[in-house]
Order: structure tokens, then C-alpha cells, then sequence
């Protein structure tokens, strides 16, 4: 029976753009799109990809599919995906996706509901713009299918899958009956380098568009509230405690901490 | 004279010519059929400077006279103008074969007599030459050459032919009329058997023998020379006119697009088969003597790597050779290839491949032209785009050009903020240069400094320019070196399409790989603008008395080439001049300078690209300047300066007796504007201690 894989991918402002290009709009609550910076996959969810093909490696009639839920230039992480070796890839494009970390899981589950016939759903650990880190669980919760988090290895074996699951000392083995969702951790590896005839047969695949609509999600409004955005500013203050020897600066700076109440 | 002209006399002389010849002309045509088969080269062009070339190199072998081998200078061309000279005695042999009155001895006015005396000093001379060939290879053994049996055959035959040659001659005087001194050895030669009082018919047949065998033997050797190394006697005089006339850093593009278009299956981008090399490169396996000078001058090799450019080209000519009809499955009228077909990257090794640093130093030495960087980047490109198999470092920087446009990942820098409190506009198209600043320049902290110093020179001078600033993009040169052509042209086409709709013609840049892309390889993609490498400027700023070095720098300064500069753009004598004119500058240099530089290391995308074992290069090159004692090493390039900041600290621990190393704009700035000493680090806008998130 030929496996078929899920894999979500998300578009985000490129994490590696310098710092001095991020800016935030406090009034607006949003990130202000750095000018001249493309954005990019988020590196988490290539590594979904990478792991869904490595599935593949081993069994080469197995089908992946690629979801990303963004704007319209988000076509660009599924061409990228496709070009990595995916087959088909589906965009989820509506503004009334706009939402939260449960507005983005519920859209996604509805489309993964439609594409239908699925053994199993790779979602990054969490998305390399906002790091909130649910979107895959609520994923799972909405389909009703277990999940297996941070994986470092992901094979199919006997109709089940057995993820390698980081931990702080070393890695989990843990098994999971099929249909299952699993999030994917940096410890999987590197995502794989397109290959130039991959690149071109992506170019002419075409990419599902989905609506709002076309997937049957009625909002049911967010549950988190964004109370503020704005970035911190670190104001260092270092004062150097001076002495004429080494012993008498220590014995000042001792006297300093502690009229500071810190000691 | 021949010893016989008619049946039966003469049955010999046939058999030998049309047996030989028939065996040579079958082994050929098998030979030949890769070549028929593989694709195209456009080699037809300039056929006038060609044949120039021709002459100078092959005919006249230029590339023999150089210091560095002049043992080898001194052999080579008596061997091989002896076999041109001699040629006339082996026509003249075939000819009086045929037919006495044919001989060229009945040429009017006995003008063959000149020639003679030519021919017989070229017998000796060649013999001169032999053996220094066998005492080099017997004795001296350098490391560079192949040792094997081969060889000696090779040197063993072509004794031979001179011994037979003048035996001959010498017989066949004693058989004239009238004997003439004019083949003075052979006539020394002929006095020993007119001494030995030997009879007439004696004589007659010592000559036929010896005659024989030299015919004989000239036939054997030209049927041996497909099946041994010294095949270039065929192949060479095919390869040097063919051979590129473009500048060596340049390397040709594929169509891809046309590929995308007829998206055949099986089509492969680059060479994975040694079939797909073009019939350039085929002639260069077959033409490689395996002297090894490419490989004594490698600094992949120099540093205990396991490429071997000459290895290269061994592996291309076994690899094709297995794909070649041997002649027995020829005349079976099968021309299967004998075997599995070789696998070239398994075969050359995939770590030889990624060695290279596309310096050019092979192709500089090779008598013979091959272009070795080429083939290697063929293989490269095979391995990037259709196999996406490549180290690490390679793929990460390839990457990071794909998503954000440059090489230098982890910069905090914009392409702009260099330009803060620096008065430089953007280019408008009213503005006489385009100043690129390249990747580097703009993004990586040490170069920073050299792109305000070249600025400030640029302003001081009054020279017209202006920057591209935010709209600068990769030039594309680390994703060509990389071996994904894709992604350059890419990024040639972006870059192109930008300075073409600014209207841009002339173009200054501090960096030599820029250099030479824009310059010589941007016309590929129509991107044609006159490029100036920033001491080229800076040299004609100071003739014009624009800028005027005042300050001295009392410091012994050594200038190092980059080889992009020095030997693929022959740019070695104005960056020396800037040096010259800065007062007090004693300006030494290192052995292997100007054409014969020696790698930096970083070329061929190893400024990102992990070496794979061995010493690093640059400190190879970092101890060779220290080894001259100067306190300061001069560059013109952004990657050897990195690479020359990082072998400085490693092979130095001790600051206060460090070399330090600067780029020519900054030393010339220090010497105009009297601002001595280091440069001060460059920091990026906005960035604030302790800012990491």
C-alpha cells in the first residue's frame, strides 16, 4: 500500500536577515516586512519536508504533499518543497486565515481533511517567526490523530511509525499507530540540496489554491490576544570599580554589590 | 637511396608501409569514434591568431622556456625540432622507396644538400636530449613524473631511430659515386666502415638492413603511440591549436534554458559520464604526457590533498579509453566498448573534485594546453546539479546566495551601512563609474574598511562614480565556482539586468573575482561594460597626479598576487606600482609572484568550502610571506586578505611580532591622507552591546 505524506510548510521573514532590518509597528501589532529581505522556509518545516522524503527514499511509491497556509507568494515555499522531490503541493490563500496559532491549525486540518487518504502528517517543531510551537498538536487534536513530538528520525515500519524523539540526554523510541502527526527538531539533519532537474519539473507543477471556502472553515474567532509587540531595548550601564590593587578593587566592588542589596 | 625500387626487391618496403599503415588508420578510426560522438567545442574561431599561437607555442615551444623546468627546456625542443627536421629524411626515406628520381636529392640546384648537414647535427642533438631525458628519470627522479616502463620504450625507440638513421646514411655513402661531406656524421660514420675495408656488396647490405629497420622501426613507433603516454606526438599539435583562447578563469556556460525546454530524460547537467565531455576535453586526456607540472604547481596538491590535476587527466583518458572499440571488437565489426563503462566521479574521486581552487596554476605549466579546470569544474557541476552532492560548507553557501542574495551568512551588515558618513551617491547613469562593491566588500567585516579607503580615494581623486547600494546583488562568481551554473546565471541576469537599466558602462571594483566574472564572463549572458580593477584606477589616478602619496610608510612590504588577478587577467604591474610610489616602502617579493603566484587558498569557492584534509593552503602561503621578512603583506583582493587574517594569527602567536596585512587602497589612503596603522574594526548600524537575541 503506497504511503502518502502531509507535510505543512510555513513562510516566514528570513530569521537570518540582520538585526538592524527588524522593525515592528507597536501601533499596528505586525512585523514590518523588511525592505530588499525575501522571506524564506521556515527551517523546521523544510526539515519535515527532508524527513518525508527520506520515507520516500525508502519506499519510492510513496506520495508527499506539501500545505502552506500565507499569502500568495508563499507559492514559493511550495515550489521550493517540490523541488526538494515533493509531488503536490496545495496553497491555502484567504484572508480569513488571518488569526491565531488555532485559526492556522483549524485551517490546516479542514485542508488536510480534504486532500483525504493521508498516513501521515510532518509539521516543523515550530515555526521560525513566532516559535509559539502548537500549531502541529492542535493540528493532530482537530483530526484526532496521535502525535509524536521533536523527532529526530521518522520511518514507516510494520504500518506504524517510529519516531527517534530528542530529549535533553539522548532520544526516545516511541511508536504511534498510522494515521499520526509528528513534529520535526533541527536533529533530523539538513534538508536536502534540489537538484537542478527537480527544480525544473517543479517549475511546471502546478499548485492547488484553496480558499476559505473551498475548504469548508467558518472562523470561530481567536483565543489568544496580542497585547503588544514591541521590541526591547537593552540599555547596558557598566560601571568599572577601580583600586589600586587587585584586592582593594575586589574589596569595592564586594562593598558596591552588597550597598545594592545584590549580596 | 632505398635498396630496391623494383619486384621483388621492394615487396618489403610495401609490406611494411601498408601493414603499419593499415593497423595505425584502424587503431585511429576506433580511437576517433568518442570523439565524433562527443559534443561540440567552438574551437574555429580566430584562425589567423590561432596559427599564431600554433607557431609560437607548439612550433616554437614557447611554454618549454621557463626557468622553473629549464633542464627540461633544453631537451624537449631538441627532441622535438629534431623530429621535424627529420621528417624530411623519413619523406625522402618513402619517396626513393617508391621511386629513385623521387628522391629528394634530385631536387634542382641540389638544395637538399643544406639540409642535410641540419638533419645529421638534429641526429646527435636528439640523442643529446635522450639522455638527459633517461639521466632525469634514472637518476634525478623528481616527484612529478610518472616512472614507468613506458618511458624507456619511448626512449628506447626513438635511440634506435637515430642509431639506424645515421648507420644508414653512413652505409649509403659508401654506396654513392661521388661521396660529399654534406651529412657530416654520417659521413664521420662512414670512414669507420671504409676503414674496416669492407667489400662493396657487404656495404649494400648492411644499408639495406639498416635501412629497413629504421623504416621498420618509424612505423612500429607510430602503431605504438596510440598505446602509450606519448600518444601527444599525434594529438598535440590538434590540441594546441584548438586550445582556448579565453582567459583561464573564464568558464563556459551550459544552456541550460534550451535544456529546460527540451526536457530530455537522461539529459545531464555537467559531465557524469566521460562521454559527456566535449572533444576538447578528450583530446586533453589523450594529449597529457603526464610531466606533471600541473600537479608539482597545485596547491591542492602541494598541500596533501588528493587532487592531482595530472591524476585528473589520467583518470579522463582511462575512463575513456574503456569507452573507446578496441580494434579487435573494431574488425569484428562490433565496436562494442570493452567493459562496464568507468565511473568518472568515483574514478577522479569526489574529493578531487571539490579540492580544486580554480587558480589556474595546471594550466599556466602545461606545455601541452590542456585545460584542466574546466574539466574538473565539468565534473563539479555534475555532482551540484544533478546529483546535489557536495560538502556541506558548499551547499549551505549556496543556499544562503539562493534566499538572501549573498554568500556571507551570519552578517549583521546591510550592503549599505559602509557607506555611513561617507559621502558617496548612488549611481544615476551620471556618473562616469559604477563603484561594485561586491559581497564581500559591503558584508564581511575586514573588507569594510578597504571599500571606505578606496572610496576616499575615489572622492579625493574628484573621480566620478556612485554605488548600487541596496540594489547590489551577487555577481554570482561563488555559485559558478561552486559548480551551480543555474544559480549564477541567475544571478549574472539579475545583476546584468540592473546595471543595463542604469544605464551603467564602466565599472570599478576591489574585487578580482568580480572582476573577472563582469569582465570576462558577464558577455555570455550579453552584459558587456568596461571593468576596471580598483588598482588599475588607482594606478592611473597617481600617473595623473590626482592622488599624491606623501606620507611614508618605513615598512618592508611584500605584495602578494591574487590569481585572479595576476594569472587569469595579467593585472601584476599596477598594484606594485601603487606600492612603489608610497615613499619609504621597500617592496619585496615572494618566488612565486606575478603568473606563477601561489594560491591563497579561498579561490573556487573555498572562501566558504571546508578544505579536505592536509595543511591549509593559506598557511602554505601565509609562512611564504612571513619567509620573506616583511612587516607588512599587501593584497588586492578580498579573500586573500581573509585568508591571509586568519594564517597571520595561526602560524604567529606572538602580536608584537606579527606581519600585518593590507589591501593596496588602504595603504595608499595611509600614504595620501597620513592615517598610519591598522584600520579601525567596523562595526554595523544599530548594532549595540549585548544586542543578541
Amino acid at each position: 500500500m503506497p504511503l502518502h505524506i502531509i507535510a505543512c510548510v510555513k513562510q516566514v521573514p528570513d530569521p537570518e536577515a540582520p538585526a538592524s532590518s527588524f522593525r515592528v509597528d507597536e501601533a499596528a501589532k505586525k512585523v514590518i516586512a523588511a525592505a530588499g529581505v525575501a522571506p524564506v522556509i521556515s527551517q523546521f518545516d523544510a526539515l519535515a519536508v527532508e524527513a518525508a522524503l527520506r520515507i520516500k527514499d525508502a519506499a519510492a511509491d510513496t506520495k508527499v504533499t506539501v500545505v502552506s497556509l500565507g499569502p500568495e507568494g508563499a507559492r514559493d515555499v511550495i515550489k521550493h518543497s517540490l523541488a526538494m522531490g515533493a509531488d503536490e503541493g496545495v496553497l491555502l490563500t484567504d484572508g480569513a486565515f488571518e488569526g491565531d496559532s488555532y485559526t492556522t491549525a483549524l485551517a490546516l486540518s479542514k485542508a488536510i481533511e480534504k486532500i483525504g487518504d493521508y498516513n501521515l502528517v510532518l509539521c516543523g517543531r515550530q515555526a521560525t517567526d513566532w516559535d509559539a510551537g502548537v500549531v502541529g498538536y492542535g493540528i493532530a487534536e482537530l483530526l484526532g490523530v496521535a502525535s509524536v513530538s521533536l523527532a529526530k528520525a521518522v520511518t514507516i515500519q510494520d504500518g506504524k511509525v517510529v519516531v527517534e524523539r530528542v530529549l535533553m540526554e539522548g532520544y526516545d523510541t516511541v511508536e504511534a499507530p498510522l494515521p499520526a502527526l509528528v513534529t520535526v527538531s533541527n536533529e533530523l539533519g539538513e534538508p536536502r540540496y534540489p537538484k537542478l532537474q527537480q527544480i525544473m519539473m517543479a517549475a511546471r507543477k502546478q499548485v492547488t489554491v484553496w480558499g476559505a471556502g473551498d475548504i469548508g472553515f467558518a472562523s470561530s474567532g481567536v483565543r489568544a490576544n496580542l497585547e503588544r509587540l514591541f521590541q526591547p531595548v537593552s540599555e547596558v550601564e557598566c560601571e568599572v570599580v577601580e583600586g589600586e590593587t587587585p584586592d582593594e578593587a575586589a574589596q569595592k566592588l564586594a562593598q558596591r554589590l552588597r550597598d545594592q542589596k545584590i549580596i | 637511396m632505398a635498396p630496391s625500387t623494383e619486384l621483388p626487391g621492394n615487396i618489403f618496403f610495401y609490406l611494411i608501409i601498408v601493414g603499419f599503415s593499415a593497423f595505425f588508420v584502424l587503431t585511429i578510426a576506433a580511437r576517433l569514434i568518442p570523439f565524433l560522438q562527443a559534443k561540440g567545442a567552438p574551437r574555429f574561431d580566430h584562425l589567423p591568431q590561432r596559427i599564431s599561437d600554433f607557431m609560437l607555442i607548439m612550433v616554437g615551444q614557447s611554454k618549454f622556456f621557463r626557468k622553473k623546468y629549464w633542464y627540461s627546456g633544453i631537451l624537449h625542443p631538441l627532441i622535438f625540432w629534431g623530429f621535424l627536421v627529420l621528417l624530411i629524411r623519413s619523406l625522402n626515406m618513402l619517396l626513393s622507396g617508391v621511386a629513385d628520381p623521387l628522391s629528394l636529392q634530385h631536387l634542382p640546384g641540389g638544395i637538399f644538400n643544406y639540409w642535410r648537414p641540419v638533419m645529421d647535427l638534429f641526429n646527435v642533438a636528439v640523442m643529446v636530449g635522450l639522455a638527459m631525458g633517461a639521466y632525469e628519470r634514472f637518476f634525478v627522479k623528481p616527484q612529478r613524473l610518472t616512472l614507468n616502463l613506458d618511458a624507456w620504450r619511448i626512449i628506447g625507440l626513438i635511440f634506435f631511430l637515430m642509431v639506424t638513421d645515421i648507420l644508414a646514411n653512413s652505409f649509403e655513402l659508401d654506396l654513392e659515386a661521388k661521396k660529399e661531406a654534406w651529412s657530416f656524421v654520417a659521413y664521420g660514420v662512414s670512414g669507420i666502415w671504409t676503414g674496416m675495408g669492407l667489400s662493396h656488396n657487404a656495404i649494400g647490405d648492411l644499408h639495406a638492413t639498416f635501412w629497413y629497420m629504421h623504416l621498420t622501426i618509424l612505423f612500429a613507433f607510430l602503431c605504438y603511440l596510440p598505446y602509450s603516454k606519448h600518444s601527444h606526438v599525434l594529438t598535440v599539435a590538434f590540441n594546441v591549436f584548438f586550445h582556448s583562447r579565453e582567459r583561464t578563469g573564464v568558464l563556459q556556460p551550459i544552456n541550460i534554458e534550451a535544456m529546460m525546454e527540451n526536457a530530455e530524460e537522461g539529459a545531464t547537467f555537467g559531465v557524469g559520464k566521460v562521454t559527456d565531455f566535449n572533444w576538447k576535453s578528450l583530446l586533453d586526456f589523450m594529449t597529457c604526457t603526464e610531466c606533471g607540472r600541473c600537479q608539482s604547481n597545485c596547491p591542492a596538491y602541494l598541500t596533501d590533498k588528493e587532487l592531482s590535476p595530472k591524476d585528473i587527466e589520467h583518470h579522463g583518458r582511462m575512463t575513456l579509453l574503456s569507452k573507446t572499440p578496441t580494434l579487435g571488437s573494431l574488425l569484428k565489426g562490433k565496436p562494442a566498448t570493452a567493459g562496464e563503462p568507468l565511473n568518472l566521479v568515483d574514478t577522479m574521486g569526489f574529493d578531487s573534485i571539490w579540492d580544486c581552487v580554480t587558480c589556474g596554476s595546471c594550466m599556466y605549466w602545461c606545455p601541452v594546453c590542456i585545460e584542466h579546470v574546466p574539466e574538473i569544474m565539468d565534473v563539479r557541476r555534475y555532482l551540484v546539479m544533478d546529483e546535489a552532492r557536495m560538502p556541506e560548507t558548499a551547499q549551505a553557501t549556496l543556499m544562503q546566495i539562493e534566499q538572501r542574495g549573498h554568500p556571507w551568512r551570519g552578517t549583521q551588515f546591510s550592503r549599505s551601512d559602509w557607506m555611513q558618513g561617507l559621502d558617496v551617491p548612488l549611481f544615476d547613469g551620471s556618473q562616469e563609474y559604477l563603484l561594485w562593491v561586491g559581497c564581500s566588500g559591503s558584508l564581511s567585516e575586514r573588507n569594510i574598511p578597504i571599500t571606505q579607503s578606496l572610496a576616499r580615494l575615489l572622492l579625493q581623486a574628484g573621480v566620478s562614480f556612485g554605488v548600487l547600494g541596496e540594489e547590489e546583488t551577487c555577481c554570482g562568481d561563488p555559485a559558478r565556482r561552486l559548480g551551480n551554473e543555474y544559480l549564477f546565471q541567475m544571478q549574472a541576469q539579475q545583476a546584468i539586468e540592473v546595471m543595463k537599466s542604469k544605464n551603467v558602462k564602466k565599472i570599478v571594483t576591489a574585487c578580482p573575482h568580480g572582476y573577472n566574472t563582469m569582465r570576462n564572463e558577464y558577455p555570455q549572458f550579453d552584459g558587456k561594460f568596461e571593468v576596471l580593477h580598483h588598482t588599475e584606477l588607482l594606478d592611473q589616478l597617481l600617473k595623473a597626479g590626482k592622488l599624491q602619496p606623501k606620507q611614508g610608510i618605513a615598512e618592508t612590504i611584500v605584495y602578494h598576487d591574487s590569481c585572479y588577478l595576476a594569472r587569469h587577467n595579467d593585472i601584476d604591474s599596477a598594484p606594485r606600482r601603487i606600492l612603489e610610489s608610497i615613499p619609504q616602502a621597500q617592496v619585496v617579493e615572494m618566488e612565486r609572484s606575478r603568473k606563477t603566484t601561489f594560491c591563497c587558498g579561498a579561490g573556487g569557492g573555498h572562501m566558504w568550502v571546508e578544505e579536505s584534509k592536509g595543511r591549509h593552503i593559506n598557511h602554505a602561503r601565509t609562512e611564504e610571506a612571513m619567509g620573506t621578512g616583511a612587516k607588512i603583506v599587501a593584497t588586492a583582493c578580498p579573500f586573500c586578505i581573509q585568508m591571509f587574517e586568519d594564517g597571520i594569527p595561526a602560524l604567529e602567536p606572538d602580536e608584537e611580532k606579527r606581519m600585518r596585512a593590507q589591501d593596496v587602497a588602504e595603504l595608499l589612503e595611509a600614504a595620501v591622507s597620513g592615517a598610519v596603522g591598522p584600520p579601525p574594526p567596523a562595526t554595523a548600524q544599530g548594532e549595540e552591546v549585548g544586542a543578541s537575541l
